[in-house]
């Protein structure tokens, strides 16, 4: 039986509750948790507050009601579940890097920035700037796995360096903008300037694209490796065609500002 | 920049030497203002272009009460007493503002807002702000505007049109103003213009480049790789409406000009790509340097907005939306930033110094702040101000008010005030209400901890 925290009354203004995370919850009694700190606002107020805290804390945690105003949750995570039955606010997962987080509705913006491990699955939207680094940061998330079903916003994968981002929808301007390495995948259409000063790296979408003037057609080709990532993302329940599995992609090189050593494929109907 | 020199003359009239204007980012601190002092007018205004002569000559002291509260009439302390009452009892309260003020009444606004543990974002959150994130990112070459007049025979103007925001842009800095290195003045410059369209900026320049709406960053990707030497495809105009020779040419006169000057508007810091576009030209900038000496400058509106800016970074590390509510300053711009606190619903109290977001925040951000407490300190009674609980009616700085403004190039001028006011100014009011505030948060601090031991004890 896992712990579950259920939203008596919705806050009036933004929470930021980094101690809704396994690593700080795990070994804890149910009264230790309800007196764990959280932010709202200015003032400190606790878990007990807002939550009815009732289970066992096993390592899963299960948040029902609309979260949509808690901030920070499962921050700097590194192990076990966070179920989350409503929407989330953003930074959910923010410097994650082990354990599974999964948000039933949609998520804010900010959605894991500057992972470095772990999944995180959201069923409906996300915001902008999922897992991107930072404002001021040189280097996005560096490895895990963040996994939209629905649409998400504009940065997509800022400056990552490794990883996998998936967007089941479609996805914002920039997106895999100033990427170091890693792998964006888009299955609905991108937005504008996809990869922009991006120096290694992958951008996959399964509709057409305007690629920038510092991009170059390089040929049309069907990637191994990307059967394999197709393959894992049907597994996680998205819902991938057997021809984007089978077909052949228009390989671009970019971005010849930055390095050009990126690629952005874009499937060949 | 001699000092203000004050002359009385015989039918009571005075003249204040080398007054500054406060209405664009150019600061222009040559005007010589004759003062009526019996009508407490301003009749004449030497220098000023024209927005100057419309700020000057048409300043006319509304009579207003001190503050409203509700709409009704009060006095200053009665305003400042429910300006306090709210901000000791808001957990989320938004500071937002500052360009038509003061640095000094700037930095008592961040000790309040680090004092109540609220956020802080000032006007350049709409305007310049995308440009401040992306130097942030790439860095920037820059220099004053006096360098520029002296030094610059290259000034590109891109998505800006200073002739009616910044009329005396040309004249005193950049395209006929008589310079060290440029003593034939437009003779010796080079002067382009790139925007969507031609604006009355355009007949100044010698060559116009107009660009496809939304295509200023691709353009501007364009002649990063043809300056780095990377090829770039023919079919470029389709996308930019520029051709590639008129690209190459422009490289080509970048590379080989003595001094470069980008100037840049809204035109790219506000259009789709906003801090991607500003870091395009600032990159733009840096990858010159390779052949000459190139810098990029945003050109910035209101008065004191750069003030805000510079005022904001010394005392919190950062230039805009930064918040206070756990103690220590935090920035994120998307998160922070007034519009979108308001428009999201996050904000439950807000303090509004110089600024009318009432006027051109989006709908969902005007309708919250019609929700929440709010007070706003203004000369005028503004379209925020009438939706205010609590309206403070302060002198108006740089006519009645003296201290410091930044220029759009970080340069620190004097004010130099011409008129008395019986109204306070901005820095006086956020002083009382600072002082309000720790009265009334360290009684709450006492209560809560006298609460706490009861509970403990039953």
């Amino acid at each position: 039986m896992s712990l579950k925290l259920t939203l008596k009354k919705k806050p009036s203004v933004p929470v930021e509750a980094e101690s809704i995370c396994p690593d700080v919850m795990e070994g804890l009694d149910l009264k230790q948790i309800a007196a764990l700190p959280l932010h709202h606002g200015n003032e400190q107020v606790t878990v007990g507050d807002f939550f009815k805290v009732t289970g066992k804390s096993n390592g899963e945690i299960r948040l029902e009601g609309d979260t949509s105003r808690f901030k920070m949750v499962g921050d700097s995570m590194s192990r076990g579940r966070i179920l989350i039955k409503g929407s989330i606010g953003q930074h959910v997962g923010v410097h994650m890097s082990g354990g599974e987080i999964i948000v039933a509705k949609n998520a804010s913006d900010w959605v894991g920035p500057e992972m470095s491990g772990g999944r995180i699955i959201v069923k409906g939207n996300a915001g902008h700037m999922v897992g991107c680094a930072y404002r001021g940061g040189q280097v996005g998330v560096t490895g895990g796995e963040i996994i939209v079903h629905g649409n998400a916003g504009n940065e997509i994968g800022n400056t990552m360096r490794d990883g996998l981002i998936a967007i089941g929808g479609n996805s914002g301007d920039f997106t895999g903008v100033g990427m170091l390495a890693g792998t964006v995948i888009v299955l609905g259409k991108m937005g504008w300037r996809n990869g922009a000063a991006m120096k290694r790296g992958t951008i996959v979408s399964m509709e057409d694209a305007e690629m920038l003037p510092t991009f170059t057609y390089a040929c049309s080709y069907r990637p191994n490796f990307l059967r394999l990532y197709l393959r894992h993302l049907r597994d996680a329940g998205l819902p991938i065609k057997d021809a984007w599995i089978n077909g052949s992609y228009h390989r671009w090189s970019g971005d010849s500002i930055a390095l050009n050593r990126g690629e952005a494929l874009i499937f060949d109907r | 920049m001699s000092a203000a020199t004050e002359t009385k003359t015989e039918a009571n009239t005075k003249t204040v030497e080398n007054a500054t204007c406060t209405f664009c980012g150019c600061l222009c601190d040559d005007m010589v203002l004759t003062v009526d002092v019996d009508a407490h007018k301003i009749t004449k205004a030497k220098n000023a272009c024209v927005l100057g002569k419309a700020l000057f000559l048409s300043h006319e002291e509304e009579d207003r009460p001190f503050a409203l509260i509700d709409g009704k009439p009060a006095t200053l302390k009665e305003g400042v007493e429910e300006a306090a009452q709210i901000l000791t009892n808001a957990r989320f309260p938004m500071f937002y503002g500052m360009s038509d003020t003061t640095c000094e009444a700037q930095r008592q606004n961040v000790a309040l807002v680090d004092m109540v543990g609220g956020t802080i974002d000032s006007t350049t959150s709409v305007c310049h702000g995308p440009t401040g994130m992306a130097l942030q990112g790439v860095g920037e070459s820059t220099a004053t505007l006096g360098e520029i007049k002296n030094r610059a025979d290259l000034v590109i103007y891109w998505g800006g049109n200073p002739a009616e925001s910044l009329p005396r842009h040309f004249a005193r800095y950049a395209v006929t103003a008589k310079g060290m290195y440029t003593p034939r003045r437009k003779k010796d410059r080079t002067i382009v213009n790139v925007d969507v369209r031609r604006t009355k900026s355009t007949p100044v320049a010698d060559i116009f480049i107009q660009v496809k709406i939304g295509a200023d960053f691709e353009l501007l990707w364009a002649l990063r790789a043809l300056v780095k030497g990377r090829k770039v495809a023919p079919d470029i105009e389709k996308r930019t409406g520029v051709s590639l020779e008129t690209m190459q040419d422009l490289v080509e006169r970048m590379k080989n000009c003595r001094y470069g000057v980008l100037f840049f508007g809204m035109g790219l810091s506000m259009t789709r790509g906003r801090h991607f576009n500003a870091a395009a030209i600032l990159s733009l900038a840096s990858d010159l340097n390779e052949y000459t000496h190139f810098i990029a400058t945003p050109m910035r509106g209101h008065g004191n907005v750069s003030g805000a800016d510079m005022v904001v970074s010394w005392q919190t590390g950062y230039p805009f939306a930064v918040n206070f509510s756990r103690g220590y300053p935090k920035f994120n711009p998307g998160e922070f930033t007034a519009t979108d606190m308001f428009a999201r619903g996050d904000a439950d109290a807000g303090l509004i110094l110089a600024a009318d977001p009432g006027s051109n925040f989006s709908q969902y951000a005007i309708d919250h702040m019609k929700k929440i407490p709010m007070i706003v300190l203004d000369p005028k009674l503004t379209h925020t101000a009438k939706l205010a609980k609590v309206a403070i009616t302060t002198s108006h700085y740089g006519i009645n008010t003296g201290g410091t403004a930044y220029r759009s190039d970080g340069v620190p001028i004097e004010l130099r005030p011409c008129l008395e006011s019986k109204y306070p100014s901005d820095e006086e009011v956020i002083r009382a209400i600072y002082k309000r505030v720790e009265q009334l948060l360290k009684a709450k601090k006492k209560t809560k901890s006298a609460n706490n031991k009861r509970r403990k004890a039953a």
